[in-house]
């Protein structure tokens, strides 16, 4: 079309301005585009930052920046020893609980089941359940777990409250890895004549394991995270004995509670509201760097399967 | 005959197998439907106990006292927890859309490779940002700034940081992530050709982008900005902390001053007031948990019919 004609298809406008006209608002919109992703960006490389800075000069103790005091990571009110404990244990114990239920669950849903009315609840249980607030959830794990079941305010009512509310992630994250397992490693295992638990356990499973590992790796972000769904069921106290004991029907804190409970409820006796400041500084700053340390992790090992994938 | 005997054996542990997956598969139908029970259940009471509230009364009246603290008789007004629920949801949602989508749109279409490679990491750490850590920095840098910037409005109060407006850009920086990365793949989704085919007629970026790729897109976008705001409603931690708490309405809703001034919404009364409440008083808690679960599950319908949208075009 030469540009005579493309000016009377256009009418009177001429077609310099035209052209002008859409070049203009295409600069002025990708000129936003880049502004919108640099303001986003920006802010949240500042607030990793600024948890990071915060750990290293907010001060509790001898003057010292917390992450670098050996008081914080001790026990005392002054110290997060338990926290990070606890936090680990928690994790650890949702994990063995959520790991094979899940698993069992996704393989039930991508291997057994044919598509029909069973299936259909089930995706759509597992969707509702991943949009309900935690916090409700966590009064939820307070009356069936703690008083139900009468495990109290306890870390084994915290870890059945989070298995319930990391159950439909964990599944999505676990199916994604099994139906990312070619169907002809299937199909040559059965038409070998095995049985079909013992294609999933020696064909399916290892091949899908990379997949299951970045799986866990991701719910154990949010395991660790959690805070609303474990306040009314694991607790915001440790109790005088210790918390360095692997018995679960003992309430205990984790870092995220400890940090709301430092900066919104009264300050622990013992320690100025500066102090307080100083501690939450510290611990949110150390949630970050595992935080980090997991995503790292989960990436690496989404790495190793490409690798493994083109290789093969 | 041994041959037999060992299929045999493989068959029963093939079904022991095939039962366990089941009733895993089923544990989740049994939580949904027991979350619903239990909450519902503990609910509902409170309109039929004697010193409960009426229906009318709870979901219209603004004056929230079940502990009866001010006055001998309770009061369970939670309209206020309710619209304040609502005011920020929505809010923080209407700021946080274009964001999301022009970070969407950045990381598809615009940005060059090198800088989605360095940006994504940073991306997915926030859409798992425990709320804890937000609501700390919300805390102790916004709610401060906040304070300062409208004490023109506010005269000065020294709680002003406190409130809707704090609430809000916390809720944006919670859920910009969780939009953003959903619609990154909404429009990764859309075909190659469907963006060739808009530059080979001679558009420019804007237009391939505007009248192209973004209405092929539409459907799962709005799934994004749903689960955006399903989110938002059930956000505790980081809302709870920079509201400030407070029990009543303020005076006057559509005025600037009601974004600065220490106010509550539903999740953040439950995670203060909860533990220490017994009776007809928790019971009207447990009400404000059973209104949260039912919108996060109408969130959950509707972002459904969007996604079922999508899949007849």
């Amino acid at each position: 079309m030469s540009v005579k004609q493309l000016a009377e298809a256009v009418g009177p406008e001429s077609t310099p301005r035209l052209i002008r006209r859409l070049h203009i608002r295409n600069g002025v919109a990708l000129g936003v585009i880049w502004l919108i992703a640099g303001i986003v960006g920006a802010l949240f490389l500042s607030i990793i930052v600024y948890l990071l800075v915060q750990g290293f000069t907010a001060s509790a103790h001898n003057g010292l920046p917390v992450l670098l005091d050996p008081a914080f990571y001790g026990t005392t009110e002054l110290g997060i020893g338990s926290e990070l404990f606890n936090t680990f244990y928690i994790l650890i114990l949702t994990e063995l609980l959520l790991i094979p239920i899940a698993l069992s669950a996704a393989i039930f849903t991508v291997e057994y089941a044919r598509q029909g009315r069973f299936i259909t609840v089930v995706r759509f249980a597992a969707e509702t359940l991943a949009g309900i607030p935690s916090i409700v959830l966590g009064l939820f794990g307070f009356i069936v777990f703690a008083s139900l079941f009468q495990f109290h305010i306890s870390r084994l009512s915290g870890a059945l409250t989070l298995l319930c509310l990391n159950f439909p992630i964990a599944l999505r994250l676990f199916e994604d890895a099994l139906n990312a397992v070619p169907r002809e490693l299937r199909e040559g295992s059965l038409a070998l004549g095995s049985p079909k638990w013992r294609m999933i356990r020696t064909v399916v499973l290892p091949s899908a394991l990379p997949g299951i590992v970045t799986g866990i790796i991701l719910s154990a972000g949010k395991i660790i995270g959690e805070t609303a769904a474990i306040v009314f069921t694991m607790g915001v106290t440790n109790p005088f004995s210790g918390v360095f004991t692997l018995n679960p029907l003992i309430a205990s804190d984790s870092l995220t509670v400890r940090i709301w409970y430092l900066k919104t409820q009264d300050t622990p006796a013992g320690m100025t509201s500066a102090q307080a400041s100083a501690i939450a500084a510290g611990a949110a700053a150390i949630l970050i760097v595992i935080l980090l340390l997991i995503n790292l992790g989960a990436r690496a090992i989404g790495r190793a399967i490409e690798r493994r994938v083109t290789a093969a | 005959m041994i041959g037999a005997q060992q299929t045999q054996r493989r068959y029963r542990s093939d079904q022991v197998a095939r039962i366990i997956f089941f009733m895993c598969a089923a544990l989740l139908i049994v939580v949904i439907v027991s979350v619903f029970i239990f909450v519902g259940a503990n609910a509902l009471r409170i309109f039929f106990d004697p010193g409960g509230a009426t229906f009318r009364g709870y979901f219209f009246s603004t004056n929230w006292d079940p502990g009866a603290n001010l006055t001998d008789t309770p009061q369970y007004g939670a309209a206020g927890l309710i619209v304040g629920s609502l005011v920020i949801t929505f809010c923080a949602a209407l700021i946080a859309t274009p964001l999301s989508i022009g970070v969407a749109l950045y990381f598809t279409e615009v940005a060059p490779r090198r800088i989605v490679r360095l940006f994504q990491p940073l991306l997915e750490i926030f859409v798992g940002m425990p709320s804890v850590v937000i609501g700390f920095i919300g805390l102790v840098v916004l709610v401060p700034f906040l304070t300062k910037l409208a004490s023109g409005v506010t005269g000065g109060n020294a709680a002003g940081g406190f409130g809707w407006g704090a609430a809000i850009l916390v809720l944006v920086v919670m859920i910009v992530p969780t939009i953003s990365s959903i619609s990154i793949d909404a429009l990764r989704a859309v075909p190659q050709s469907v963006r060739e085919a808009s530059l080979a007629l001679g558009s420019t970026r804007w237009q391939m982008m505007s009248r192209a790729v973004i209405p092929a897109a539409l459907p799962m976008l709005a799934t994004a900005v749903v689960f955006g705001l399903a989110r938002a409603i059930g956000e505790t931690l980081a809302v709870a902390m920079v509201l400030g708490g407070s029990d009543r309405l303020p005076q006057t809703l559509l005025s600037l001053e009601a974004f600065f001034q220490p106010n509550a919404n539903i999740t953040q009364t439950i995670l203060n007031e909860f533990p220490e409440t017994f009776g007809v008083e928790r019971e009207a808690y447990w009400m404000l948990a059973f209104v949260l679960l039912v919108i996060s599950f109408l969130f959950v319908v509707v972002s459904r019919y969007f996604a079922g949208r999508r899949v007849q075009n």
